[in-house]
């Protein structure tokens, strides 16, 4: 799969391909299995350039988890081999844990401390040369927005300024890779925007990420490249336009007049005897050769055609669909969402309502 | 918990272990040119200076005494039972407790070692609670995942506790002589006892920590722990003379690490020679031949839980998957 590395916002020139110090993370047949044979992860390949924003897209149960803890050194793998920053993570554990950032799933703040103490604690534990820990301090805090609290204790802080403070305490010694383990999930909408803000803002900075979601929108608002992983493998890649692009291209939704008619008026008596105006209209459409590998169906309110070239000539269809005296009430051309990629990719529907099966899954993973 | 050998045995791949101290990260920003922070120089550096093994046990020695004091209700709660032992004892079974004693000591003199022992044994439960409530918290995973040496985070924590377990003897030494307690070796005597009560909390916070490892359950670590505090209390030397006591019992005491914790800081508080569990004449003096073989017995304890604490402490750390 070629996946060029898309610099997008200006980290400077690309580096140089000196043997695996070009990405971020490289990874080559990444496994891990349980003792008790769980393969959770499956011959991962994962090829991570600096500065890029990447996605884990994942159904619940589907590895993502396992890969993040297995990168940051919290697992071992049990086959494969993974560099991290350039680093062994087996061999080199500990140098890859001065290296990165982790933020895990579960927040991880010390509520007895306020946030500037849980701040200062990560600074001594990554190293943070004393003269600059105030400054870095009082820095994380103004970028994690929790400025005017910060001496309060973080037992009495939201969901949401936990999670910022849990952010900002895997920053302190600027890593130029960091881990975020479903950051946002459990967040109201508002808390979820701010965050993702403070994502694109240490991105911006130029520090590489490596996000799992199970959100598509997330994906799609913040990734430059994503991986969709599914039972433990990788089943496709790309940004996130390259991903929607693969269902087939934009869609092109039609109303007919009189279309919900012919379904009411017809009944008992073949459709097929005569023809209404959905299937007049998808003869027309199927006929037609404006659209390159079009896929035509008919809907409750008329029509749908999917085509890589719908956009440009979907406005040829509607005159064709005029000359033809058919009625055309309205029309709408989208792009495909994440969801269609995801149904398209594994047929499965990401739930958000299954968060607690998650959450279940991760605790064993821990343990 | 009590030895510092055994930490970061971090499964067969990888290499974090308690050697590798020091100069590994000052390596990231010296060999330049082939290295992560050379080629990131695009993006944040990293800037960091290396991890010592007593920065990294500083660090967390702080946090734990901010979190102690930060929720006093830790220190105050394993001080009330004990307290309420002291003054009820005292005061309660006082006269009659007195009569089974040898002539001239009083009761107050004859408890206070042995409530010194119960608070550093309620205490030392704490130890494993606030491991769990690492766990839960996300801190323990959050420490793994740091370049902090594994044991100097243990030992970190461990220290904090010990401080807390001797600044609460200090306070029921401070209270029996209040209460009419008289400490025959004087202040040298009293910091004797404190050393005593620490000594004897570490086989007990090895303990706690590896019930926290098995159960990873706030609520059956302290029940756990809890159970176990009452019948190691009584069958021991802790309240009466053990001559005073059914047989059967002065079998337990002789199994039973609180007699030796409580005959230790006896033999300090009235020094004298008070252990009848074990008969030694070591010829060190009175006192000593008690504090001596009991100190020693103690020590043994610690080592060898401690071991098994290590153990269980560095496989829960392991990146081993299983």
């Amino acid at each position: 799969m070629s996946h060029e590395p898309r610099q997008r916002r200006g980290t400077g020139p690309e580096p140089a391909a000196d043997g695996g110090q070009a990405y971020a993370i490289a990874g080559e047949g990444i496994e891990v299995t349980y003792s008790d044979g769980t393969r959770a992860v499956r011959g991962v390949d994962l090829h991570i350039p600096r500065g890029e924003f990447f996605g884990f897209l994942g159904p619940n149960g589907a590895g993502k988890t396992t890969t993040i803890k297995t990168l940051a050194t919290l697992l071992s793998p049990t086959g494969g081999e993974v560099r991290v920053n350039g680093f062994d993570v087996s061999a080199e554990a500990r140098k890859v844990r001065e290296s990165i950032g982790y933020m895990a799933q579960e927040t991880s703040v010390d509520p007895e401390l306020t946030a500037r103490e849980n701040i200062r604690f990560s600074c001594e534990a990554y190293g943070v040369p004393r003269s600059e820990r105030a400054d870095r301090i009082d820095e994380l805090l103004d970028l994690a927005d929790l400025a005017d609290v910060a001496d309060k204790e973080a037992d009495e802080f939201s969901g949401g300024m936990k999670k910022r403070l849990d952010a900002a305490t895997a920053l302190v010694h600027r890593p130029p890779l960091v881990f975020l383990d479903e950051p946002t999930t459990g967040l109201d909408p508002k808390a979820r925007n701010r965050l993702w803000d403070y994502f694109r803002r240490i991105n911006d900075q130029g520090t590489t990420v490596f996000l799992t979601t199970q959100y598509l929108e997330e994906a799609d608002q913040l990734c430059d490249r994503l991986s969709v992983i599914a039972e433990g493998e990788i089943v496709a890649t790309g940004s996130p336009d390259e991903l929607k692009r693969r269902v087939g291209g934009e869609i092109l939704d039609i109303e007919l007049a009189g279309a919900e008619g012919v379904d009411a008026g017809s009944d008992g008596d073949g459709t097929d005897a005569d023809a209404g105006p959905r299937e007049r209209a998808a003869t027309v459409a199927r006929e037609t050769d404006l659209f390159t590998n079009a896929t035509v169906e008919t809907t409750a309110e008329g029509l749908t055609v999917t085509a890589e070239d719908a956009r440009a000539h979907g406005t040829d269809l509607l005159v064709a669909l005029r000359d033809a005296g058919i009625g055309v009430t309205g029309f709408n051309i989208r792009a495909p969402t994440l969801d269609d990629v995801f149904l398209a990719i594994t047929g499965e529907q990401l739930d958000e309502a299954d968060e607690a099966d998650e959450d279940a899954a991760a605790a064993e993973v821990t343990t | 918990m009590s030895t510092t050998g055994g930490g970061g045995s971090d499964g067969p791949a990888a290499t974090d272990g308690g050697s590798a101290e020091g100069g590994a990260s000052s390596e990231l920003r010296s060999d330049g040119g082939t290295t992560a922070a050379a080629t990131a120089a695009e993006g944040p550096t990293l800037e960091r200076s290396a991890n010592t093994f007593v920065g990294d046990v500083w660090t967390n020695f702080k946090r734990w005494n901010l979190k102690a004091v930060r929720n006093p209700f830790v220190l105050v709660v394993s001080l009330v039972q004990p307290i309420i032992f002291l003054v009820l004892f005292t005061q309660v079974f006082g006269n009659i407790a007195g009569r089974a004693l040898p002539g001239g000591i009083s009761y107050e003199t004859y408890l206070v070692p042995a409530i010194a022992i119960q608070v550093s044994l309620a205490a030392a439960v704490t130890s494993g609670v606030g491991l769990v409530n690492d766990i839960e918290e996300g801190m323990f995973e959050k420490v793994l995942v740091s370049p902090m040496n594994r044991t100097a985070v243990f030992l970190g924590k461990t220290l904090a506790e010990l401080l807390r377990i001797g600044i609460q003897i200090c306070i029921i030494l401070v209270l029996g002589v209040a209460l009419g307690a008289e400490v025959a070796t004087g202040v040298a005597g009293a910091l004797g006892i404190v050393a005593v009560g620490v000594l004897f909390s570490l086989w007990f916070i090895s303990f706690s920590n590896t019930l926290a490892v098995l159960t990873k359950d706030q609520e059956s670590t302290i029940i756990a722990a809890n159970l176990l505090q009452f019948p190691l209390l009584f069958l021991s030397s802790a309240f009466l003379p053990l001559e005073a006591l059914p047989g059967w019992i002065q079998t337990v005491a002789t199994l039973n690490p609180v007699t030796y914790g409580v005959d230790a800081a006896r033999a300090i508080i009235l020094d004298a020679d008070v252990m009848t569990v074990i008969d030694v004449s070591l010829g060190y003096g009175a006192a000593l031949d008690t504090i001596v073989p009991a100190v020693a017995v103690l020590g043994a304890l610690d080592l060898v839980l401690g071991a098994v604490a290590v153990y269980m402490l560095s496989r829960a750390t392991s990146s081993k998957v299983r």
